[in-house]
């Protein structure tokens, strides 16, 4: 059917896929450029999948202000939407029923000079800017695959809209567009699909380390005036963790007693009875945390993937007509838990070398590699580049983990070089191995798991509805499963991991007469990738279902 | 046929609301917004009259500044043009001030047909079509499923409770509320809406000393405050309970 | 004085109109309460709604009230109105009311209040509340300017069964209207039933839906019964529409139909937040379910703790006798 269709078509100079800081930077820094050198102005196209900018938006976030100040220098008089500048930074770690506090706070640790910041209303408030440029932002739009000639990128096609869920035209059927560009910037975030896609076609992470991923599950609060002084950044490690578990959790407390709560958990567990859903809400349980919320409102909940292997994991960013920015790319500091600047940074480096390439009408990769150059000698490298093995060497045990991350500072990193990491997900461990092989006895459900109090915990479906979810549910799956795999193989031996990994209750094992049954449930689906990351066989891949659908992340 | 259709900007269903510092109004600025729903379909149906008989179709909203995001929407699905009344109280009006506002604003285009949705998301009054008929003189039907037009008459078809259905004959210009799911919507395209960026929206301002016919006191949640009565016993014995009580005290039966 | 417009068909008075009156009755507080009813010809409906303890039944007779138009009703009842100087004027929230009332307020230049549940006093004047929001707020609601106040109420929100009847009929009077044909620019169809047409569950007075607890399609056997001996229409959770079981549009909650009947019972649901926004507003929910514990409990008014296999049997039984 989509081969026969008819398909609009549309040229543009440049391209951009996602609509996060990484895309709607590359995009407003290519009208300055433009605006600097006179001529025929560019057209330029930014693609979202999200129905308006923003609504998939979901981090922290403290913003590191230094990429904002050269793209926007006058963001504050812009009055960009800063929550809070941090005013107090903490640092503890967790014991079951207490805290130990770190007397200093680490260099790479400290926010002074920071803001706390609903990315869900930066970024809008950045589109908002990139529209007054008059550049065409298309949301509801997602991109579905990558358009070559030969190896060459030459663009986007975007998803048809209006089929059904048994894969059948309705009567609104519109085909999707292909949009050829000139350059065509990758910003579709972490584990963006058609970020995937090149990477698997083009072996861009040939002799680079495998990417470890980390999964962040966040609530908006509004708690009881009092509790917690605006402007406070609390991050915490430890409990309820174990040692062989990555991950830290975090309090960003903002005016008008909103708070966020959220809690990041490694992709890179070996329980496969691990369920990082249930790590937060352990986490909320603790008496720092729940002296902080209990008796306020959860008002917003959210999950999302993010990259967390550093400097080594980069996969080479640019090819022929195209190039990659941001977490698409891994331009994240896991250790800071900061992202943003860093994709802002990115963006406009690659707007600096999509723009000379349209202007010299050769967008080969020779030519694009300038973006590298760039990135090698910006502050991005100089950010990542000591800190490059702080996650595997959190691999290796969270004590030798914590003493790298210190030690990294000083030595710029040469100590632990030949550490080598491995796709984080492959550490999983069967529950033979796990468990019986050891004598421990196999959970009932996740490890550890606590019954909702619907107070301060909740059970994933609730906590999906705060997330403002919604999809046209009459359209096709788009979480493709190899479901043969799930009955035969990962369930016998992982006992079905995605029912725990996945923070929507996507993936549900219904047991029926003639066995089990894994059930998709898809209309539920946060967009947070960790199904296509973290499932053992990599038999989950996710693509984007039709253009507007997915959470709504107001004030996240 | 020059068609009007009437749309408003409403919370999105997904929002979950929180209240002003008075318990008044609800926080505007923590919302995130879209067409109300079954204006879409309004809009929709104004699409397909034009297609079929000719002319315009202008899309026309009395709301804050924020509302233009629904009109450049509509623009971008192929209304032509677009008239926003702009206020930043009249998102929290009441239909008669939003009916003063959108008739003083929409009389002089005389339209043929003006097209609403049958209720808004938000307040829920279901009255602005109807008193908007009345402002601007026209004769109206509601909660409409299939609209036929020729030559300068309709022929429309009315839902009525418990699946009954009317049709009513009326001469242009009419003012029609509309059902939602009497068609299917079609998306924006991409050439959609980069030739709405084109298109014109003409800003006006309501008219001044329009004076409001309810006011609200206080906003509140609703009340759970249910005591679930368990009725134990063996399956007979907890089944003859059971109706007892839906006959006897909830007269459900 | 509060006046109470009761709405009629060829005939055959709507049931809703009693609710209103139960209701005019508890706003009354002294003052009398009248009941018009219009349309072509009214005589033994009128006589119907004087069993109720009120002042005076008010025939609004004229050959051009039937069949309903909202042009004619406007043209007649605004007559009656201003000349019967009501406080308030109150009326069900029906299809009709909606269809004419907006268009008489505004004729009037009067406040209307619409889908109220409830009122209560509040500085001298009396307050409705309403739904908002889809049902996500109540608002407080006070009518503003002169009177009268046009007030209309949600189906349900009083039993019609709490009208106080009069020890005798109450007196009936006929108020001359002229409305002149021309006037009424909508010409009206006989109303006729869709042949073959979607459920509209938003209309049933109960519902019986089932979820997952029923394990398999051939179960559904068991379910229909319920709901025959209920006399309800079947509906369900999403697991039992998306595996195909029952048709989407008979799916309940945020992403199916929203629905308040009188009665709601739940077989085997277990309450999640996305099917209860879908059904919390009903009137009287039961909620049968073998875990005690299930969130379903929270918003029922009955429960039974148990296998619907069971006590789904025992129900067809106990309705049969
Ligand atoms: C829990 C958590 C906490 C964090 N805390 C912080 C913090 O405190 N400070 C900080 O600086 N960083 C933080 N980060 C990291 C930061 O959020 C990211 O690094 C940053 O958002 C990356 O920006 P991006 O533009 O590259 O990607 P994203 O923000 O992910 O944006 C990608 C966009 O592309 C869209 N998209 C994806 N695929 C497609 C497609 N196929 N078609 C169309 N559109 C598509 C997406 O909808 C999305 O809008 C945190 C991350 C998480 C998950
Ligand atoms: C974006 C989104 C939209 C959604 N939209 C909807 C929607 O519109 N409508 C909807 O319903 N859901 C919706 N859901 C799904 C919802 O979250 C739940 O998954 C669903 O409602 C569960 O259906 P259930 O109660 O039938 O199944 P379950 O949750 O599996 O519950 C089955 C129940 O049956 C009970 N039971 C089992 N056996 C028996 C027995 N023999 N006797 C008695 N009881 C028994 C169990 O104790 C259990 O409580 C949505 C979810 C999301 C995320
Ligand atoms: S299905 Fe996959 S992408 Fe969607 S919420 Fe679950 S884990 Fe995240």
């Amino acid at each position: 059917m989509t081969s026969t269709v008819e398909r609009e078509t549309l040229d543009v100079d440049v391209l951009i896929v996602g609509g996060g800081p990484a895309g709607l930077s590359a995009a407003l820094k290519l009208s300055q450029l433009q605006k600097r050198t006179g001529g025929e102005p560019l057209s330029i196209a930014v693609l979202e999948k999200a129905r308006e900018t923003g609504a998939h938006m979901m981090s922290g976030a403290v913003l590191d202000v230094s990429a904002l100040k050269e793209l926007v220098p006058d963001f504050l008089d812009r009055q960009a939407p800063l929550a809070s500048e941090v005013h107090e930074d903490h640092i503890y770690f967790l014991t079951p029923g207490g805290k130990l506090r770190f007397p200093i706070t680490p260099a790479p640790f400290r926010n002074h000079g920071n803001y706390i910041i609903s990315l869900n209303r930066f970024v809008k408030w950045l589109s908002e800017q990139v529209e007054a440029e008059g550049i065409d932002i298309f949301s509801g739009f997602a991109g579905r695959e990558v358009l070559y000639d030969g190896d060459r990128v030459i663009g986007v096609r975007t998803g048809d809209r209006g089929i059904d869920k048994h894969g059948q035209p309705r009567d609104n059927f519109e085909p999707g567009v292909d949009i050829h560009a000139k350059v065509t910037i990758f910003a579709d975030g972490v584990r963006g699909n058609l970020t995937k896609e090149l990477q698997r076609r083009f072996q861009l992470g040939a002799g680079r380390e495998p990417q470890s991923f980390a999964i962040g599950i966040k609530e908006l609060w509004e708690v009881p005036a009092g509790r917690i002084r605006p402007g406070t950044v609390i991050h915490t490690m430890g409990y309820p963790l174990n040692t062989e578990e990555f991950g830290g959790g975090f309090v960003y407390a903002m005016p008008d007693n909103r708070v966020f709560v959220g809690f990041v958990s490694g992709l890179d567990y070996v329980d496969p009875m691990f369920d990082p859903h249930v790590a937060f809400q352990r986490f909320k349980l603790h008496p720092l945390v729940r002296g902080i919320i209990e008796g306020g409102q959860m008002i917003r909940y959210g999950a999302k993937a993010l990259p967390e292997g550093g400097w080594n994991t980069i996969p080479r960013p640019y090819l022929d007509g195209a190039l990659i920015v941001g977490d698409a790319a891994g331009f994240m500091n896991s250790m800071r838990l900061k992202g943003i600047h860093l994709a802002m940074r990115s963006g406009m480096l690659a707007a600096d070398a999509a723009f000379e390439a349209v202007n010299a009408g050769d967008a080969s990769a020779a030519r694009l590699k300038r973006y590298e150059t760039l990135i090698n000698a910006s502050p991005i490298r100089k950010e990542l580049y000591p800190v490059r093995n702080v996650h595997q060497a959190f691999g290796h045990g969270f004590v030798a983990g914590f003493l790298y991350a210190g030690i990294a500072m000083v030595t710029n990193g040469w100590w632990f070089d030949r550490m080598t990491g491995h796709a984080g997900q492959d550490r999983i461990q069967t529950i033979a191995r796990y468990y019986t092989r050891r004598g421990r006895q196999v959970p009932e459900g996740a490890t550890q798991a606590v019954k909702p109090d619907r107070q301060v915990t909740f059970d994933k479906l609730t906590n999906v509805h705060y997330s403002g979810t919604r999809h046209d549910e009459d359209q096709p799956v788009h979480l493709l499963v190899h479901t043969e795999v799930c009955e035969s193989i990962c369930g016998p031996e992982y006992n079905y991991p995605c029912q725990r990994f996945c923070p929507a209750n996507v993936y549900e094992i219904v047991t029926e007469a003639v066995g089990n049954r894994l059930q998709i449930n898809a209309s539920n689906c946060v967009h947070c990738k960790t199904c296509d990351i973290m499932d053992p066989y990599q038999v989950i891949t996710w693509v984007p279902p039709e253009g507007g659908g997915g959470p709504q992340y107001d004030g996240m | 046929m020059k068609i009007a259709v009437c749309i408003k900007q409403v919370p999105t269903r997904e929002w979950q609301p929180r209240l002003n510092d008075t318990k008044t109004w609800i926080r505007d600025q923590d919302a995130s917004y879209e067409m109300n729903e079954p204006d879409a379909y309004a809009l929709e149906e104004g699409l397909r009259l034009k297609e079929k008989h000719g002319g315009e179709v202008v899309v026309c909203s009395a709301g804050p500044a924020r509302a233009a995001q629904v009109l450049r929407e509509a623009l971008a699905r192929g209304a032509d043009r677009a008239i926003h009344v702009e206020d930043e109280q009249i998102g929290a009006a009441d239909a008669f001030v939003v009916t003063e506002a959108l008739a003083a604003a929409m009389r002089e285009e005389q339209f043929d047909l003006v097209l609403t949705g049958l209720q808004s998301d938000d307040q829920g009054f279901a009255q602005t079509g109807v008193i908007l008929a009345e402002r601007l003189g026209m004769p109206h039907a509601t909660i409409i499923m299939e609209v036929q037009a020729a030559d300068g008459r309709l022929r429309v078809k009315r839902e009525l409770e418990g699946g009954w259905f009317q049709w009513i004959a009326m001469s242009l210009p009419a003012v029609l509320t509309i059902q939602s799911g009497i068609n299917q919507l079609r998306y924006a395209t991409l050439k959609g809406i980069m030739a709405a960026k084109k298109k014109e929206i003409r800003k006006v301002a309501a008219p001044a000393g329009l004076s409001a016919r309810q006011r609200i006191l206080k906003l509140d949640f609703p009340e759970k405050g249910k005591k679930t009565q368990m009725i134990a016993g063996g399956p007979e014995e907890a089944a003859r309970e059971l109706v007892r009580r839906l006959r006897e005290e909830a007269r459900a039966l | 004085m509060i006046l109470v417009i009761a709405e009629q068909k060829n005939g055959t008075l709507n049931r809703a109109s009693w609710e209103t009156i139960a209701i005019a009755q508890q706003m009354a507080g002294g003052q009398p309460v009248k009941v018009a009813i219009p349309g072509g010809a009214v005589g033994p409906v009128a006589q119907e709604l004087a069993a109720a303890k009120v002042a005076e039944v008010v025939r609004i007779e004229h050959e051009a009230l039937e069949p309903y138009t909202p042009d004619g009703f406007t043209l007649a009842l605004s007559a009656v109105i201003g000349q019967l100087a009501p406080q308030y004027v109150l009326l069900p929230h029906t299809y009709q009311t909606r269809d004419f009332v907006p268009k008489l307020a505004a004729r009037m230049g009067r406040a209307l209040v619409t889908d109220c549940t409830a009122f209560r006093p509040e500085g001298g004047a009396l307050a409705f509340a309403r739904p908002m929001f889809q049902g996500k707020l109540v608002a407080q609601v006070v009518p503003e300017g002169d009177a009268p106040h046009f007030v209309t109420f949600q189906i349900g929100a009083a039993r019609a069964d709490a009208v106080v009847k009069g020890d005798a009929p109450a007196a009936v009077t006929t108020v001359p209207v002229t409305v002149a044909r021309a006037a009424i620019r909508q010409q009206p169809e006989a109303p006729f039933q869709e042949a073959k047409q979607a459920v509209d569950l938003s209309q049933a007075e109960r519902i019986v839906a089932v979820g997952r607890g029923i394990k398999s399609q051939e179960n559904l056997e068991l379910a229909r019964k319920v709901a025959a001996a209920f006399g309800a229409e079947l509906a369900a959770s999403r697991p039992i529409c998306d595996a195909g079981w029952l048709p989407m549009e008979r799916q309940i909650g945020s992403s199916g139909q929203t629905v308040a009947p009188k009665l709601y019972v739940a077989l085997g649901i277990s309450g999640a937040i996305q099917h209860l926004v879908g059904m919390k507003g009903s009137r009287t929910i039961v909620a049968i379910n073998k875990d005690a514990e299930a969130p379903i409990f929270e918003v029922a008014d009955y429960g039974i703790a148990g296998d619907l296999f069971e006590i789904a049997p025992a129900l067809i039984a106990e309705l049969g006798k």
